[in-house]
């Protein structure tokens, strides 16, 4: 077995990420593993070469693979395939994940599954039960997967990215399986067991860059390719990815609770002797020559690293603390995840923050919920940081290095003389601070959210893995803050491409057949997904005559130069509009476009008719579509347009005459 | 020599892979196994290990010991044996330097009194010693493999016919004590089910298939029952010098309510569940509930070992997971006052005589690896 990782060094409960994927893959019984890595590579294999999985008695061979080139995962499993690392099934993980997960059953349904049909599964993902509100759930992983009941075989895979709504597509209900679950209880534990034809999928497939293209791909492609996933749902054990800082909390606290048994701070599994702890009652972990002042109180769920001094009178709950880290007197922790070696002087109040390695907190000062100090950083004295206040050592306007502000000590140093160069911001810093508020410039309040989440969202991905389409990850407590997508340009270029191509073909006649296939091509290279692809098509066809007639037209010209457009592009459309939600998204866009034009309203219904005589749309969905009750007052005027209500009226008399004809 | 050392890493990988199962601990592992795998380590690093001298080898078995129980500190077997074999090398260094057995034996007031300088450095090396010390192992492995059938032999003296017992979780030792009972004798057994593992269910279904009249019952119930129970039979994890358990949770309740109706609790336990570990866990439960405030306790709560709360409340439960803390332990103190009997392979002893048993099988110099 041979897994792929990729690594973390960030310290969880003051273990580094990447040991507990390690151990987890150790225990469940890998031989080899093989750790991918470009961003800081020589740290995680100094850090590895000296831990544990290293030495001549580990049962887990740890292997490097270092490459500058990787961007993402698919750049990873494709140089696996050219290198022909893998030959036999292996386990593909993240260097962010958590879990006591015994492998050994999900991998014997996988064998068994590809002894019976031989090669047609290609994946095992392995998921977690876990209901909806779940603290470790996060927004930004959060999945609707359909699956049939009876083979597990995973039929739909979707992030909800915080929608209310879902659609899917209706062969899945239409197909033969017996019984379909929707689940929306489950958490992406990020381990997938995959067979060898992964690797090479991937270098097939060249566009794919993540696990999740991957996923969507085989999906949509599943009757051509034949390929099919398999999921595994597990109740009992413990799996978790690591995706951003409120992940990171939730699973810190899940460690100390013991959730994740054995993988317990006081059983030091990573056999370093700077790690062992004692475990006392509430869940208090403490390290080597911990002291402890008087009158302190330790209240519940603290883990505390070797060396550390507390003054008196502190108060101290929910926290973990780094090794060697100095607090002062009369100071409060709660929820507060010090690294090593940080600096707290007295009276100081931090509650629900992270303070990364070697940072000071100079007297009396208030850390209010979701602050982060990154390395070195000094705040103080007196002063309150609002809520959500992010600090680092490098300048603002530096953003491309900004993922190095995490325990980067090297970077740090290399900053130290730019730092000299520029003053820091009193007000932000205190006095006698040294720090810069991150990226947090004259913007005004949705894109400061947005900032924040993305940090406690990806920036705490230390790794290539390149989420392109999900850096604006979202914290599970603002639901609704994502509110552009990234690749709203793409759609602008890639909806002009698509006009463009449309002239062309209406000028040199070229044949419906090589349209699509350019079409295709274009949306591949935008990375367009179907539902804008449908908007855009419609979007783009009923423009179409505006603009060969200088607009200003009224509805009587624009349709008769639309109608011969459309039949012409007939073969266009059909091959688009497949599934029922296609209809639906075409005829959302084109009451977008008719909603835009208010002149050439009037022609929606004859549109609409040519639509159906050309046997595009089909009357059941456009029944759907009329009566949709929740559009907005523009589109409810829309609807009450007399030729279209006519028209309704007539598709509605059509059905019921062709239903009573079945009757007879 | 290449030879040795390929065996000297092959060992020290056997070591890591016994190190690694006692940390997973998910498959609750036999004491009794744990017991002949530690030994079978242990002389087989007597075997290949490099040592010349009596006293390199036993700094070897120390340092391998203390790795091994750090591992699963609640599993005390381990430490136990390792315990057995530095005393079974001591005697042996001693029979070879020429003392008589007598000299060996601190039986009196005076020569305890005087004995305490006399350190040995045990550093003379005697070709015979790793065949002694190997063969006296042997011994001891013989002498494990018979511990359970040595306990279920008394078990006539014990229970009578028609009587009620009561036992509580799964243990094989009980198991075997009732079931030779249940040979020559008709009689009932009570079994609280010792959630949340409930492993009382398995004791249960072991039991009625040899005929016995088996009754499972909740862990709530113990009180109610109690009055028409005759007798408590229960296992261990753990014999501590005092006479005091440590025990699957559960079992103090158990052991009061045995004590408010006076019903007699026999504990069934091999000789090598005895730890001469310092009385270190408290009564946890009440102190986990009424002292919020803690300073760090000098006793630390070594024994004790509490597992993922999953059992206790599912971990999909959702919203609530974040607002509660949730403990499982895995086991219970059960100080000795409520100990009626210890059924032992070398017969039945009241708990204050277990100090007296434990000088027997282990040095004093051992007691803290």
């Amino acid at each position: 077995m041979r897994p792929v990782g990729e690594a973390a060094l960030l310290p969880m409960a003051n273990v580094a990420m990447i040991d507990y994927t390690l151990e987890f893959l150790t225990a469940t019984g890998v031989e080899e593993t093989f750790v991918f890595c470009c961003w800081k590579s020589a740290e995680i294999k100094e850090h590895l070469q000296k831990s544990k999985w290293c030495r001549h008695t580990s049962p887990n061979t740890v292997r490097f693979v270092t490459s500058d080139l990787y961007r993402s995962l698919g750049d990873v499993l494709r140089d696996v395939d050219a290198k022909s690392l893998v030959r036999s099934d292996f386990i593909l993980v993240t260097g962010d994940v958590v879990s006591n997960f015994n492998i050994s059953r999900a991998l014997e349904e996988h064998k068994l599954r590809r002894k019976m049909e031989k090669n047609v599964s290609v994946m095992t993902m392995i998921f977690k039960e876990s209901s909806p509100g779940h603290h470790a759930r996060c927004h930004e992983d959060d999945i609707i997967v359909a699956m049939d009941s009876a083979t597990n075989r995973v039929l739909h895979y979707q992030r909800t990215q915080g929608l209310k709504r879902f659609r899917f597509p209706m062969s899945l209900f239409q197909s033969l399986i017996e019984n379909v679950e929707v689940r929306h209880d489950l958490l992406d534990c990020h381990i997938s067991i995959c067979s060898p034809q992964v690797a090479e999928l991937f270098t097939d497939n060249f566009d794919y860059q993540t696990r999740d293209d991957f996923v969507r791909g085989l999906l949509v492609n599943e009757e051509i390719l034949g390929n099919q996933i398999h999921m595994h749902v597990t109740t009992e054990q413990y799996g978790a990815h690591i995706c951003n800082l409120l992940m990171y909390k939730a699973v810190c606290s899940d460690i100390i609770r013991r959730w994740v048994y054995p993988l317990t701070p006081e059983m030091n599994f990573t056999d370093d002797k700077n790690q062992s702890y004692t475990h006392s009652k509430h869940n208090i972990y403490r390290g080597v020559d911990v002291s402890l002042g008087h009158g302190s109180v330790l209240e519940e769920n603290i883990l505390i690293g070797q060396g550390t001094v507390i003054g008196s009178n502190c108060f101290v709950t929910n926290s973990v603390i780094g090794q060697n880290c100095r607090i002062g007197d009369r100071v409060i922790l709660d929820g507060a995840f010090l690294w090593d070696r940080v600096h707290i002087a007295d009276n100081v109040e931090i509650c629900h923050s992270v303070i990364c390695d070697e940072a000071e907190v100079k007297e009396k000062v208030k850390l209010k919920p979701r602050c982060v100090l990154s390395s070195q950083v000094v705040v103080g004295p007196d002063i309150t940081l609002s809520e959500g206040t992010v600090i680092s050592l490098h300048p603002p306007d530096e953003e491309e290095e900004d993922e190095d502000q995490f325990s980067d000590d090297s970077g740090v140093n290399k900053m130290e003389s730019k730092v000299k160069l520029k003053g820091y911001n009193k007000k932000d810093v205190g006095s006698e601070g040294r720090g810069y508020l991150w990226k947090a410039d004259d913007k005004n309040e949705e894109d400061e959210e947005e900032q924040r989440q993305s940090l406690w969202g990806p920036a705490l991905h230390s790794e290539e893995e390149s989420e392109s389409d999900s850096d604006l990850s979202l914290g599970s407590e603002e639901p609704d803050s994502r509110t552009a997508s990234p690749q709203l340009d793409d759609i602008k270029v890639f909806q002009n491409e698509v006009l463009g191509t449309l002239q062309r073909g209406e000028e040199e006649n070229i044949s419906c057949d090589n349209l699509v296939l350019e079409i295709n091509s274009l949306k591949y290279a935008y990375n367009i997904g179907l539902k804008e692809m449908m908007q855009v098509l419609s979007k783009v066809i009923l423009e179409f005559p505006l603009q060969q007639l200088d607009a200003n037209l009224d509805s009587q010209n624009y349709f008769s130069a639309l109608l011969p457009l459309l039949k012409n592009w007939t073969p266009l459309f059909k091959n688009y509009i497949k599934r029922a939600s296609d209809h639906l998204n075409a005829l959302f866009a084109i009451e977008e476009f008719f909603l835009e034009h208010d002149s050439l309203c009037t022609s929606i219904a004859k549109v609409l008719m040519t639509f159906y005589q050309l046997e595009i749309l089909e009357e059941d969905v456009i029944l759907n579509w009329f009566s949709l009750r929740d559009t907005s007052d523009k589109g409810k005027q829309l609807r009450k347009n007399q030729r279209l209500q006519k028209f309704i009226q007539w598709l509605e008399e059509a059905e019921e005459e062709s239903s009573d004809g079945d009757q007879d | 020599m290449p030879g040795a050392a390929e065996r000297g890493s092959e060992l020290s990988e056997q070591i890591e892979a016994f190190v690694a199962r006692l940390r997973g601990g998910g498959e609750r592992p036999r004491s009794e196994d744990t017991a002949r795998q530690t030994m079978a380590l242990l002389q087989k690093i007597i075997e290949h290990g490099r040592w010349g001298r009596a006293g390199e080898l036993m700094d070897l078995i120390r340092t391998e010991g203390q790795r091994m129980t750090a591992a699963q500190p609640s599993e005390t077997t381990v430490g136990n044996m390792v315990r057995r074999v530095l005393k079974i090398i001591r005697e042996e260094y001693g029979r070879l330097h020429g003392r008589s057995e007598e000299s060996d034996q601190q039986e009196s007031l005076h020569k305890l009194l005087t004995s305490g300088g006399l350190s040995e450095d045990f550093s003379t090396p005697y070709p015979l010693l790793r065949a002694n010390v190997i063969e006296a192992i042997n011994e001891l492995l013989i002498e494990l493999e018979g511990t359970t059938d040595n306990i279920a032999m008394q078990a006539l003296e014990h229970i009578h016919s028609n009587e009620v017992i009561m036992t509580i979780g799964y243990s094989r030792t009980v198991e075997a004590f009732l079931k030779e009972a249940a040979r020559k004798r008709k009689f009932q057994v009570i079994v609280a089910e010792c959630a949340p593992f409930c492993q009382g269910h398995e004791m249960a279904v072991r039991l009625s298939k040899e005929n016995i009249e088996t009754t499972v019952m909740s862990d709530a119930a113990i009180f109610a029952v109690m009055s028409r129970v005759n007798k408590v039979i229960i296992g261990t994890k753990t014999i501590l010098a005092n006479g005091a358990l440590i025990a699957v949770s559960g079992t103090h309740t158990l052991a009061l309510a045995a004590k408010h109706h006076s019903t007699p609790l026999i504990v069934c336990a091999p000789m090598f569940k005895l730890s001469p570990q310092d009385n270190k866990m408290v009564p946890v439960f009440l102190t986990l509930l009424y002292s919020r405030l803690i300073q760090f306790p000098n006793e630390e709560d070594s024994f004790h070992k509490f597992v993922s709360p999953q059992e206790v409340l599912p971990f999909t439960e959702g919203e609530i997971l974040a607002k509660i803390n949730v403990h499982c332990p895995v086991f219970d103190y059960v100080p000795p006052e409520l100990i009626t009997l210890f059924i032992s392979n070398i017969g039945g002893n009241a708990p204050s005589y277990i100090y007296r048993l434990m000088s027997e099988l282990y040095h004093p110099d051992d007691y803290e690896l």
